[in-house]
């Protein structure tokens, strides 16, 4: 073996890829050839000294995050809208609730116009919380970080739950702004699905639920005594029921311990 | 997408986002841009998951992580395109990165210096083998699949790259 094939096999070699009849090889000549033996003891040096010295780097927690919703995002999003500037998200959205009033396909009873300009602005409002960096303003898995940070921000302050151990953790909340007004948007999950809750006080008194279903998004309508209720979701029908149900149980809770 | 397709490729592909995020890091050199190509990668990873047939974690880190480098060439062909030819001087611009580099600022030893900013200063081919087998541990087989080139190449430009880091050391040791 020449000292140039020794340098070309070298590195081979100590990464553990050249086969064995060659390693072989390398190691007699690095036995009986000092220069070579030196070359191999810097190489090794090398590896150790770049190992232990140029940093393998840890991923910021904030891309973690960015990267997730992202992903979310696109997995619930129709086809073609992955890589698309923001405002592209914006239009496609309004384009989608423009189509929803043309082909005036939503199963909704709300109340006449209003009620549908309504529902147009629910479902803009949560594909739009999709995007990244916009599902909340308070990132908080914790009911009391979540609810007081919209003292002063609200004319009211809504009902924040947890309902991590039925499987809908709270993910944060967000202000939003519906029907010429400020409401409260609580986020809350279900495996890799977001859950918007819309909130603001009632002015019309209790009505039943309402249910609207539009490309892959549904849509839950109700109030109580104190609250109007949107929710809109990518989850299945039942699931979204079920989640509805525990803000519903939740809320009579409260108000009966409030008597 | 199926809501469970998107459970597998979170449960197979997103574990690798540090890997991910290091061969971007020294493929751009800027933490910004780095950031940028991750999440770019992932998007594109996502599109292509469906034709994606592996099933060990191995194999979902080196397909990842070829979407990364090419992400990151397509980046960098991108602002090359947007820049005057003169603020992308391969010289300028690794040696302002260098200098800014966290580990650097952390510990100024002089061997960590030279070596980072040897390794920023070589050739993105040569840069790449580095950081795929010294840092990520990558095999020559998954170097040769993410670089999309022979493994006899990955061999040749392993053992070229690691010439010029120890000529740079060696540099570095006779000024001082």
């Amino acid at each position: 073996m020449t000292h140039q094939e020794f340098e070309l096999y070298l590195d081979a070699y100590l990464d553990g890829e050249l086969a064995s009849e060659d390693a072989r090889a390398v190691e007699a000549h690095a036995k009986d050839c000092r220069d070579c033996a030196r070359l191999q003891g810097t190489r090794i040096a090398l590896s150790t000294t770049l190992r232990e010295q140029v940093p393998r780097f840890r991923a910021p927690d904030a891309l973690r995050t960015r990267v997730q919703t992202a992903l979310r995002a696109a997995a619930g999003a129709p086809v073609s809208a992955r890589r698309v500037p923001p405002i592209v998200w914006r239009v496609l959205a309004l384009a989608a609730s423009l189509a929803v009033v043309a082909v005036g396909s939503w199963r909704m009873a709300t109340n006449g116009a209003a009620g549908q300009a309504l529902a147009e602005q629910v479902l803009t409002s949560h594909v739009r919380s999709l995007m990244p960096g916009h599902l909340t303003d308070v990132a908080s898995s914790d009911q009391h970080t979540v609810k007081p940070w919209f003292n002063g921000r609200l004319d009211f302050s809504p009902p924040v739950y947890d309902f991590a151990t039925r499987g809908f953790p709270l993910v944060g909340g967000r202000l939003d702004y519906l029907g010429g007004r400020s409401v409260a948007a609580l986020v809350y999950g279900r495996r890799q699905h977001m859950v918007n809750v819309f909130l603001w006080p009632s002015t019309a008194g209790a009505m039943g639920e309402r249910v609207a279903t539009r490309q892959g998004y549904h849509l839950l309508h109700w109030a109580t005594a104190e609250y109007v209720y949107w929710v809109a979701s990518d989850l299945g029908l039942a699931e979204l029921h079920e989640f509805a149900g525990l803000l519903r149980q939740a809320d009579s809770a409260a108000a009966s311990s409030n008597r | 997408m199926e809501p469970n397709e998107l459970e597998r490729f979170e449960r197979m592909v997103l574990p690798h986002l540090d890997s991910a995020y290091t061969v971007a890091r020294y493929l751009t050199r800027d933490d910004d841009d780095a950031q940028d190509v991750v999440q770019d990668a992932y998007l594109r990873a996502l599109k292509y998951f469906s034709g994606f047939r592996g099933d060990d974690a191995g194999s979902a880190r080196a397909w990842l992580l070829a979407i990364v480098r090419n992400t990151a060439y397509t980046w960098r062909h991108r602002q090359r395109d947007a820049a005057l030819a003169t603020e992308f001087d391969e010289e300028h611009h690794s040696a302002a990165v260098a200098g800014e580099h966290p580990a650097a600022a952390l510990d100024r030893t002089a061997a960590r210096e030279s070596l980072h900013q040897a390794l920023d200063r070589l050739p993105s081919e040569f840069r790449e083998v580095i950081v795929l087998r010294e840092l990520e541990g990558l095999s020559y087989k998954e170097i040769s699949d993410v670089a999309a080139v022979p493994v006899g190449t990955v061999m040749s430009r392993l053992s070229r790259a690691r010439r010029r880091l120890q000529e740079a050391l060696c540099a570095g040791e006779e000024e001082r």
